[in-house]
């Protein structure tokens, strides 16, 4: 009878362990869940920063992200048709999965005027998950964002889609799916925007140097060769170096170069650097300015150590890499910014750890966002006009490229570290691990827009937060039967 | 259970030793490759190349055996093996040790050499529980049947 009982008791006490180890494992799991279809509306909790959050509307009288467009009675200066495609890529000797946009991959470079009105028409022909067409870099209206689920469907095979905005910004930019983005990005999916000045182009020769890693062979323009460019003695030249892989890569030069721009924006008064790379990270671009050598030697500009630019005749030795990186922060010279930090009325914290838990029901090791994981992570909410800080912050063990969509923000300091050089604007921002970072921007861009790490694959695993305007909302979810899988 | 307990703790020990197996060949494709003039940075290093599928692999895999691990202390309240729950703590508290050394050479790199010795100390243990269950019981032991 005692022997029945110890059983009983031990049985029960087993039990409870279980119930112990078991219970919390199964809340957690179960709060991670979203569910077949969700709206990012609803994710997380809303962070105000401090600013006013008396007219939170998403109800009837909010604005549908859909109004966010370009005047629709305005006609385009430039059109462009895209057609997407799944199909095999042979780069170099090889040949490997992937997709392209016009039978090509990267896609054709689109090369406008600023101030035209561009419309880019696209048509699926075959990717079987569905496309869209992300601007990156370009302050787009929220419509024309091209995120699926968030701003738009995916736009399924045989679908179309027409892109509009206004080419307001001058400068080298990109676009890529952002629809299963980790997968289709990787490849191949993109293209290069470049919008050059109304004047025209400034420099004799003008280089475009997409980066891209297919399957870990290093490319440029989809070459795994180097880029040969003719250029002649005393020619002034751009190379714009873009970056569309998941991690960040250096660029150098054998021959004095000075960085004229970062994602798009002049650098003031660029010094020339000659004993430093730069960094550019993924997703971000960098424009290198080199006055071509008087004696006529060719310059090797080198896009990573396994590929680079050769300007000029010749096959000049590639230069061994600096050892250290162009310091951003106190590159170029100060001027004034068009809008005052000391103003901001939002402070937002973007805290970026990692620790185990569940994601969508899926137990490991994930990215939190303050603390939180997805989809539990903050809405910052924004008013248009609000003068906006963020403080970022990375103790997650590994380096994240952030990105915000539809807004560029400048660099205020790093590490506590005020900036001292020219305004560092940004869209893309190579976050260290143990880095902090001060960036501030104007909200002056009304819709619904992703903050997220552009290490795609990190994004997919729930490093995506959202910046939210008061009174806009949105009728796509995530999910459902549209299938939209924005990351 | 007492055969889900040694199956489980056997289990650990198998993908400890696959786990090594498989940083092995990610370590060694991947410089064969470099060898061939493939070239590795954070942006190569990101998306995928030749050993990249054995380093992912790796990673994963460690979840697993967490989750094993996990079994098996739960296994081991039913099981009725003499300091089976304890040995089930210790190879539980073992593979959290390991993941947080993997974990932690992302920014400690010495903290690698101690992950690759560490598996060495999980295998061990792995085996070690298992073999408990052909250990008796502690609770037979003290109480012997009576004969009349």
């Amino acid at each position: 009878m005692a022997g029945r009982l110890s059983t009983r008791v031990r049985l029960i006490v087993a039990l409870a362990a279980t119930l112990v180890i078991l219970a919390p494992i199964a809340w957690l799991w179960q709060s991670s869940l979203v569910g077949n279809s969700y709206s990012v509306m609803g994710m997380g909790y809303l962070d105000y920063g401090g600013g006013p959050s008396g007219s939170h509307d998403h109800g009837s009288q909010a604005r549908s992200v859909n109004d966010l467009v370009v005047d629709p009675a305005r006609k385009a200066d430039v059109r462009v048709d895209l057609v997407a495609a799944q199909q095999g890529l042979v780069i170099g000797s090889k040949s490997v999965p992937g997709y392209t946009l016009n039978g090509t991959s990267p896609g054709p470079t689109i090369t406008v005027r600023e101030g035209q009105l561009v419309e880019v028409h696209l048509r699926n022909a075959s990717v079987k998950a569905g496309i869209t067409l992300h601007w990156h870099g370009y302050d787009v209206p929220a419509a024309m964002d091209g995120v699926a689920g968030v701003t738009q469907d995916e736009v399924a095979v045989g679908g179309e889609f027409t892109y509009r905005f206004v080419a307001d910004q001058v400068g080298t930019y990109w676009y890529h799916s952002h629809q299963v983005s980790n997968e289709q990005v990787i490849g191949g999916l993109f293209g290069t925007l470049v919008v050059l000045p109304k004047a025209g182009r400034g420099d004799a020769v003008d280089v475009v140097a997409t980066a891209h890693t297919y399957a870990g062979m290093k490319t440029i323009n989809g070459a795994a060769s180097d880029v040969k460019v003719p250029a002649k003695p005393g020619e002034q030249v751009r190379v714009r170096v873009i970056n569309t892989d998941n991690g960040p890569i250096e660029t150098w030069a054998d021959t004095p170069f000075r960085v004229l721009t970062i994602d798009g924006y002049p650098i003031n008064a660029p010094t020339e650097v000659t004993d430093r790379s730069v960094t550019v990270t993924a997703g971000g671009r960098a424009d290198l300015g080199i006055t071509m050598p008087s004696d006529g030697k060719p310059v090797r500009v080198q896009v990573s150590k396994g590929t680079a630019v050769v300007l000029g005749t010749g096959d000049p030795a590639p230069p061994p890499q600096p050892t250290a990186a162009l310091d951003l922060l106190t590159y170029g010279g100060p001027t004034a910014l068009p809008f005052d930090p000391a103003q901001a009325n939002r402070h937002f914290d973007y805290s970026i750890g990692h620790r185990p838990g569940f994601v969508r029901g899926a137990p490991g090791l994930w990215w939190s966002i303050n603390g939180h994981l997805y989809p539990h992570v903050p809405m910052y909410v924004v008013r248009e006009g609000d003068i906006v800080i963020m403080h970022i912050d990375n103790h997650s063990g590994e380096l994240h490229p952030m990105h915000l969509h539809g807004h560029h923000a400048v660099v205020l300091a790093r590490n506590g570290v005020p900036a001292t050089g020219s305004p560092w604007w940004i869209d893309s921002l190579n976050v260290l691990d143990g880095e902090t970072y001060d960036i501030a921007f104007v909200a002056n861009n009304p819709g619904i827009w992703l903050d997220h790490c552009h290490h795609l694959k990190h994004a997919a695993q729930g490093m995506v937060a959202h910046l939210m305007y008061e009174g806009v909302d949105t009728p796509y979810r995530i999910g459902g039967a549209a299938g939209n899988r924005p990351d | 259970m007492r055969t889900a307990y040694r199956v489980l703790a056997y289990v650990i020990a198998a993908v400890v030793a696959i786990q090594a197996a498989a940083i092995g060949y990610g370590v060694f494709a991947q410089l064969n490759w470099i060898d061939k003039g493939g070239t590795l940075d954070k942006a190569t290093l990101e998306g995928s190349w030749p050993g990249s599928g054995a380093l992912i692999f790796h990673a994963l895999e460690g979840l697993a055996v967490f989750i094993v691990a996990l079994a098996l202390l739960i296994v081991s309240f039913f099981a009725k093996i003499d300091k089976g729950v304890r040995w089930a703590v210790i190879v539980l508290a073992a593979t959290f040790v390991q993941i947080a050394l993997g974990t932690l050479s992302h920014l400690v790199t010495a903290s690698g050499a101690v992950h690759g010795a560490f598996a060495l100390i999980l295998f061990g243990l792995a085996v070690t529980a298992a073999m408990r269950v052909h250990k008796p019981s502690s609770v037979a032991e003290a109480t012997p049947a009576q004969v009349a």
